[in-house]
């Protein structure tokens, strides 16, 4: 060590100024920091290969998953494909796969104690927690288009060929893209909304565990709660039930009622958590209990 | 931009954890180019006050000023020229220290990056920069957080214990820098509860016992006020050694647990008690200092308990009230 070899960078001496709004430096560190940990790389593997895995696996079997919405019509149409991972993704895949990353966002600087080492670097909370925000939003968008690519290209591969719509009518192949492309595009108010409610109970909780296991116990909250013969308001306010708007599409006539009340009920969660995230960040302790 | 005379300015900060007081009124004024310590023992308030420089926590009552300037006034500037650490300096453990660094200096902005290299170089973590941090001992880690201060070219110092994990040398160069630093105009906050080494490189200090200032001021103002040192003798007879004390001015000795003598007395009057000892028929078979005066003043002004067998402080040879 060598520290009193000479004398220390100086601030006089400092020649560039900061110049780059803080919320867009921690925008990219924070995707630079989601790159380099292993569940992140997992996810977006699966992203990348889960759906030629799964148009692999049905074509190894005559048996087609028939209780699901489009999952009788595999076998004929590679169109069937995306949409039957998207009624999956719905449920499961995309909310936790959300919470995986949005969940621990900000409970992970508690687990390795680096609040203080960044809050201690001319950063403000308020760029901070923007920039942590808008990364995870990043991750969750990137992940859905990642998806959503990879879908179609399976789902090309495997043909195509007219799909059944829900309304029982034939789907021509140029209207099924745009149609297989708007289902997915409206699977991003929830997934943003889902980051919101990930990225809260990170901040409330400052623990991982908790921070990702809560959104996935509320998605499993949310299935049991829309079998019980609720009132439609009540299936409304629910953030499971957005998943599902994409159905109005494919029926015929085509409705989007479901898909705008689903964009009222994500805005309403999604301002809802970030507010209480931001509230409870803003005035947090970091250390330096007695 | 000026520097402006008080650095740090502290005035009535209290902060409470529920009922606990971690900190009451307590004031702290550092000026430029200074060694300032932070003294006091577990739980007194130094990494509290520490935290609320950094803006970590919010004070409840008082004012923080940084170069003359309150947080408000500052805005997101707030930290500038500000470095250091509090309690042990952590990092992304499954990055490499120099992605690490790479990572504070993006947050830095300027041209923070192009002084990684230099910054590894010093701390002598070079060859260990493309390690992840997992694997580092305690003393890299604080070793990289020291370089991590670095890359903000501090005018400001702030570090908490920083020689907590450090070999010998590593101490000893730590030691050397930062009186380099101060010389050079930076103003350094060292906290610590080891005031040997606060003694050998601090200008001034500040005292805190449970939450409140104990002391502060110069390090040789503190040293006129403190009381004898304590030293440890070990004789051929120590009941008479100790009878003998108590017609020697200055002096006071009392039998310690583990055998021998603990001995209160300036040098001059613990050289004329050796002497007399000889003069008696004592032969003086061990002689060693236990506490240097500022140590004994620490232990005294927080109330710390002090080694078995000493003499408690109602008894000390001289006791001064420095507040």
């Amino acid at each position: 060590m060598t520290l009193a070899a000479g004398p220390w960078p100086t601030f006089a001496e400092r020649a560039v100024p900061r110049s780059r709004s803080g919320v867009l430096v921690v925008w990219r560190l924070e995707l630079a920091k989601l790159l380099g940990l292993w569940r992140v790389r997992a996810l977006a593997l699966m992203c990348l290969a889960g759906p030629f895995v799964i148009v692999a696996g049905l074509n190894l079997q005559s048996a087609t998953p028939g209780d699901t919405a489009f999952g009788q019509w595999v076998h004929t149409s590679g169109f069937a494909i995306p949409m039957v991972i998207l009624g999956f993704g719905g449920q499961w895949l995309l909310p936790v796969g959300t919470a995986v990353v949005a969940g621990d966002i900000f409970s992970a600087e508690d687990h390795f104690g680096t609040w203080k080492t960044i809050l201690t670097r001319s950063r403000s909370r308020g760029e901070l927690f923007a920039g942590k925000f808008a990364a995870a939003l990043t991750f969750a968008t990137a992940g859905l288009v990642l998806l959503v690519i990879t879908d179609l290209l399976a789902g090309l591969l495997a043909g195509t060929q007219p799909v059944v719509g829900l309304g029982g009518q034939l789907v021509p192949a140029g209207q099924a893209i745009v149609l297989v492309l708007a289902s997915w595009a409206s699977v991003l108010p929830p997934v943003l909304a889902f980051t919101a409610l990930a990225i809260f109970t990170s901040v409330v909780s400052r623990n991982s565990v908790i921070g990702i296991g809560i959104p996935v116990v509320l998605t499993l909250v949310f299935q049991v709660v829309t079998l019980i013969a609720l009132p439609a308001w009540g299936q409304q306010v629910l953030l499971s039930t957005p998943f599902q708007a994409w159905h109005g599409f494919w029926e015929q006539p085509a409705f989007v009622g479901p898909f705008c009340w689903g964009l009222v009920t994500c805005a309403a969660w999604f301002g809802i958590c970030s507010a209480g995230a931001w509230l409870v960040f803003r005035r947090r302790t970091i250390g330096g209990a007695a | 931009m000026a520097e402006p005379r008080v650095i740090v300015e502290a005035r009535g900060v209290t902060k409470w954890f529920g009922a606990t007081t971690a900190l009451d009124a307590v004031d702290c004024v550092v000026g430029p180019g200074v060694v300032h310590g932070l003294l006091g023992p577990n739980g007194a308030g130094k990494t509290t006050l520490l935290s609320a420089l950094f803006g970590l926590i919010l004070p409840d009552e008082g004012t923080l000023r940084l170069f003359g300037r309150s947080r408000g006034e500052a805005g997101p500037s707030w930290l500038d020229g500000v470095a250091g650490f509090v309690e042990t300096p952590r990092f992304y453990p499954y990055l490499t220290g120099r992605r690490n660094l790479a990572v504070l200096a993006g947050l830095d902005g300027g041209d923070a990056a192009e002084l990684i290299d230099e910054a590894l170089e010093r701390t002598g973590l070079a060859g260990a920069g493309r390690r992840k941090v997992r694997g580092y001992s305690l003393g890299m880690r604080q070793r990289l957080g020291l370089a991590a201060a670095m890359l903000r070219r501090p005018r400001l110092l702030i570090l908490d214990e920083p020689a907590n994990g450090m070999d010998p040398a590593g101490i000893r160069d730590l030691r050397t820098a930062l009186r380099r630093l101060a010389r050079d105009g930076v103003t350094v906050i060292l906290s610590s509860h080891d005031m040997a080494q606060v003694e050998e490189i601090c200008d001034s200090v500040t005292v805190l016992s449970r939450g409140q200032v104990a002391f502060a001021g110069r390090l040789d103002v503190m040293r006129t006020d403190a009381p004898d040192a304590v030293w440890r003798l070990r004789t051929s007879d120590d009941a008479a050694a100790a009878e003998l004390s108590r017609s020697c001015a200055g002096v006071k000795a009392a039998s310690h647990d583990d055998g021998g003598l603990v001995v209160h007395a300036a040098q001059d009057r613990l050289d004329d008690y050796v002497l007399r000892l000889g003069r008696d028929g004592v032969a003086v078979r061990g002689l060693e200092l236990d506490t240097t005066p500022l140590e004994a003043l620490f232990f005294q002004l927080t109330g710390e308990p002090r080694p078995g067998g000493q003499l408690p402080v109602s008894q000390l040879p001289r006791t001064k009230e420095v507040r």
